[in-house]
């Protein structure tokens, strides 16, 4: 009894620091939590997603993020200062807009793209103090960790000091064996 | 001398700009926690069904303040939001603000148990291609926009926020009063 008490407290304490991974940073946090593809099939299978649709989706890399301004003051999210990379090779992020030419190019139905899309983080938000939200990162799927170098802008007209968040611990989730 | 009627011109002009600014400045102060000033200019309009069948045009709101609401049922915060929504809805003249909860891409079943469970008393129109959503633009789900009596978007709530909660019953009262 003891010993299962011990078992589970330890893997508990093991576990933690990993899930949801989080970025610490004196004006804001970031956490990211990789999802299984499996776990994102069903979420989608359950929105009536078609099969077509659920198969590119497994084969791509989802980490749902959420952002949390620590701060007094504006930040900006433009996903376009976020630079994804592998041993050194970036690794490319589609932009959202890509994602609706291709669900377009499948005659994907409009309501299976407008829910993919609401699904995904903004590619551009402003951060009032105090104010968190967030979204789905998809990358391409990869075995190796995964280097985040982020830019954000601060302050009213984006003129504050910009805040450099580098990681070097993202990864993509896989299902179990 | 009209060096000095000039300077006297520009220190009248300058105390009239601050008059004028200094209201709009109290109340940016006075906006509750998660609600933005967005001046969008006229609510881009639209026509949608309820869950009813009923033909709902944003147009015929005019003269009214407007609460519009996107929302998906899978959307954790708008499960957590949903009930407040309908506690506001009952504690504000529903003469003087007009609540318009725009379902995204969801089909009437879904909409209806979402309902059903969560704020029985409020209905949802059914963006059903997500079209009127795709035209909005909100940044997230859910987000609410606030729409003054003359169609002009002025508010925006990004995510879910606690609408019965006092801050912002005051808020909404005070804009709707004016």
């Amino acid at each position: 009894m003891f010993l299962n008490a011990l078992l589970f407290s330890a893997a508990t304490v093991a576990a933690s620091p990993k899930f949801p991974l989080v970025v610490n940073h004196e004006l804001m946090s970031i956490e990211f939590a990789p999802r299984k593809p499996e776990q994102m099939g069903s979420f989608y299978e359950a929105r009536g997603f078609p099969r077509e649709m659920r198969e590119v989706l497994k084969q791509q890399c989802f980490i749902t993020v959420k952002i949390h301004n620590n701060s007094q003051k504006k930040i900006w999210l433009d996903l376009a200062n976020w630079q994804f990379s592998v041993n050194g090779k970036p690794l490319k992020r589609e932009h959202r807009d890509v994602w609706k030419q291709h669900w377009q190019a499948m005659n994907v139905p409009l309501r299976f793209q407008s829910t993919f899309r609401w699904t995904l983080i903004p590619e551009t938000l402003d951060y009032l103090p105090g104010e968190e939200e967030g979204g789905n990162l998809v990358l391409p799927f990869t075995k190796e960790k995964i280097t985040l170098d982020a830019k954000f802008a601060t302050g009213e007209n984006r003129d504050g000091k910009p805040i450099h968040i580098h990681f070097e611990q993202l990864y993509c989730a896989e299902d179990a064996l | 001398m009209k060096l000095r009627s000039l300077l006297i011109a520009v220190q009248v002009l300058f105390v009239l700009l601050a008059s004028l600014s200094a209201p709009v400045a109290a109340a940016e102060e006075k906006l509750p926690f998660g609600i933005r000033n967005y001046d969008i200019g006229l609510a881009p309009n639209f026509e949608l069904e309820d869950i009813d069948g009923e033909l709902f045009d944003l147009k015929s709101t005019r003269g009214q303040w407007v609460f519009l609401h996107f929302w998906a049922s899978w959307c954790g915060p708008c499960r957590e939001e949903m009930p407040t929504i309908q506690a506001l809805s009952e504690s504000i003249d529903e003469d003087k603000l007009h609540f318009v909860l725009v379902n995204t891409a969801e089909d009437e079943d879904t909409i209806f148990m979402f309902l059903g469970s969560v704020a029985a008393n409020l209905t949802s129109m059914m963006d059903q291609d997500g079209l009127v959503t795709e035209i909005w633009k909100p940044r997230g789900l859910p987000t609410t926009f606030l729409i003054d009596p003359d169609g002009r978007v002025r508010y925006q709530a990004i995510g879910g926020r606690e609408w019965n909660h006092e801050t912002y019953i005051q808020f909404i009262s005070s804009l709707i009063s004016n």
